[in-house]
């Protein structure tokens, strides 16, 4: 009876083990960054847009409307609709430290509800794509986009991990 | 979520003390792991899974161990299994990049590697994990029969984060039964106001000083602001990760646990010696119980001592992190020790009091300056600026952050030796009574917390410098 026991803790320890490697896996796939430079992933990204309707901004324009100082990054590129009715942007940020992922994550949340109560009912398709805005946190990247097109923005970004 | 964040100090922490008060004895621990797990969640959705997997991985470890007690070769071989496989994955997560960066830099190839973000806390639990396979596989302890206890014990959330680390046979009682009083209770919430002062009032606004100042390339800073600069990093890590200490003690204690403390005034040290007995006392005690004396510690010849010092070391400084100025940092400590323990230690007992302060604390700065510094160049570009090979002796930068922040460093001097404390005890002693005296005290800790609120809500985001580690 006791060696059936034994048996079962062994054999368990093994699968846990398998778990956690499947694991591991999943997030390599599903979760990581890279360590290719922000310049080259910032370039992979810019191309899917359609340089016509987004606009690169500056430092400035980040600390004004997602409160972030981009000297506290090692890379930011913020883009947005030069048109005032437009509710799409695209900001890239590569951090310094993982701390700084949530102050992040929690700035892009503030600027979301901004902008929904920018448009409200005024411009209730703009809201909407406010709605479908993306968010991702791949390693040291995080990326947010709000566009009609933020799905094939996010996809040019994940590939250039 | 973080121990100074208003969410946990209004909604998680009054409803966890709650519930766990409220239910039978025989549940608390139930309580306490649901709530440590949903602790940790808060912060880490994703690794908690990790973690979970990790708790399951090493108690049927454990159980395979204790199964070969009369098998010493198999136990070995058992135990190297548990111990590597828990050293592969924390070195996954917080040295593969760094390796790949070093192979990368040393043989000029371009490795491209997909990186991931480090999961909070997974040095200190990993070491606990540790702790309990190897006091198993050393008969210290017995293998935990029930699992939740064992997950309490990985996951236990006042200690979770950021230590400090607990040794499973330090514990092992006390996950069976532990005595929660009212005494405990308040001797509890002192320790953690104590430590949640510390943080809000002294770390962060030390933190913003050295922040300013690091900023500034080290070569355009005079030697006034390098120094304000070092002080102003080594007031903010004690008060940071003394005050988290505190505050797990202290929540410990409201739980009905008994941790041991983690520091013990370390800059009143005399030496770099004691100044390691006084400092992260969990880790150093870690090291020396699980990998000096299995090593030989000191009952060896010179030679073997020394190299085992210069192991625990170095490992020490790449426990703190993947970077070489976390290694040339372990590595600064182990010379120091070693030449304390070999050349100067006996003639430095003979010198005055002052003088061995003086020159701890130097050591000790430096040290902090290899510690905080992102690469070695601007480690030695700060060191040379404390000598005035910056921008010359003094500046008017330095007289600023002096005259403005006098108060803050006269705070953090008071508090970084037991002065602070004992004022406190004799302005509630002014009191005569039992009854006065603990309203006396409940009066003086309200204004500390309130004080420390008003801080925490006026501040940015300001995590514990040591979640990175």
């Amino acid at each position: 009876m006791k060696e059936t026991r034994i048996s079962v803790d062994r054999v368990m320890k093994y699968i846990i083990l398998g778990l956690i490697i499947a694991f591991v896996v999943v997030l390599m796939v599903f979760m990581s960054g890279s360590n290719r430079p922000f310049e080259e992933v910032q370039s992979e990204v810019e191309k899917s847009f359609d340089a016509s309707e987004m606009k690169e901004q500056d430092s400035a324009a980040i600390k004004r409307n997602f409160g972030l100082n981009a000297a506290d990054y090692a890379g930011t590129a913020y883009y947005s609709a030069e048109s005032t009715i437009s509710a799409s942007e695209v900001l890239l940020i590569r951090i310094k430290s993982d701390d700084q992922i949530k102050e992040i994550t929690d700035a892009i949340d503030k600027r979301i509800e901004s902008r929904k109560n920018d448009f409200g009912d005024y411009l209730p398709e703009q809201a909407g794509l406010l709605d479908n805005a993306k968010q991702s946190v791949r390693g040291a990247y995080v990326f947010y986009a709000v566009s009609p097109d933020a799905d094939a923005y996010l996809k040019a970004f994940n590939s250039s991990l | 979520m973080l121990f100074s964040s208003i969410t946990f100090l209004f909604m998680f922490l009054p409803v966890v003390l709650a519930v766990y008060y409220i239910v039978p004895y025989k549940i608390k621990n139930i309580v306490l792991l649901l709530a440590s797990l949903f602790f940790y969640a808060w912060g880490e959705p994703v690794y908690v899974i990790l973690m979970i997997l990790s708790i399951l991985f090493n108690y049927f470890c454990g159980r395979d161990i204790h199964s070969y007690a009369e098998d010493p070769q198999r136990a070995k071989l058992s135990v190297a299994f548990a111990v590597v496989m828990n050293l592969l994955i924390l070195g996954f997560f917080k040295y593969y990049g760094f390796l790949l960066e070093t192979v990368n830099a040393v043989f000029s190839t371009d490795f491209s590697y997909r990186e991931l973000p480090l999961p909070i806390g997974i040095s200190f639990y990993t070491f606990q994990a540790l702790s309990y396979i190897l006091d198993i596989y050393r008969k210290k302890a017995e293998p935990q029969k029930n699992i939740l206890y064992f997950a309490l014990y990985i996951s236990m959330f006042p200690q979770l984060i950021a230590g400090p680390i607990i040794r499973y046979a330090d514990i092992e009682d006390q996950l069976r039964r532990r005595r929660i009083n009212m005494t405990k209770i308040g001797q509890g919430a002192m320790l953690f106001i104590t430590g949640l002062a510390k943080k809000a009032v002294i770390a962060n606004t030390a933190g913003a000083v050295f922040e300013g100042i690091s900023e500034s390339p080290a070569g355009s800073l005079s030697a006034l602001t390098a120094w304000i600069g070092v002080f102003s990093y080594a007031f903010q890590i004690y008060y940071d990760f003394s005050g988290y200490s505190d505050m797990a003690l202290g929540l410990g204690k409201m739980f009905g646990f008994e941790f041991q403390k983690n520091f013990d005034y370390p800059y009143v040290s005399k030496s770099v010696t004691e100044f390691w007995r006084r400092w992260h006392i969990s880790l150093s005690s870690w090291f020396r119980e699980y990998v000096y004396i299995p090593l030989g510690g000191n009952r060896c010849s010179v030679s073997r001592n020394i190299f085992n010092l210069m192991v625990v070391w170095t490992l020490t400084g790449m426990w703190h992190g993947a970077a070489w100025n976390f290694v040339a940092w372990g590595v600064y400590y182990g010379v120091i020790l070693v030449m304390e323990k070999y050349v100067w230690g006996a003639s430095l007992d003979e010198m005055p009091a002052a003088v061995r302060h003086i020159y701890t604390g130097v050591i000790v700065l430096v040290g902090w300056v290899f510690f905080f510094s992102p690469s070695l160049g601007y480690s030695l570009r700060y060191l040379l600026a404390m000598i005035g090979g910056g921008a010359g002796i003094a500046d008017a930068h330095g007289v600023f952050l002096l005259y403005t922040h006098w108060l803050l460093y006269l705070l953090a001097v008071a508090g970084a030796s037991s002065f602070g404390i004992r004022v406190i005890r004799s302005v509630i002693r002014m009191f005569r009574g039992r009854a006065v005296r603990t309203a006396a005290a409940s009066v003086i800790y309200m204004g500390i917390f309130l004080t420390a609120v008003a801080f925490l809500v006026t501040d940015t985001f300001n995590p514990f410098l040591y979640f990175r580690f």
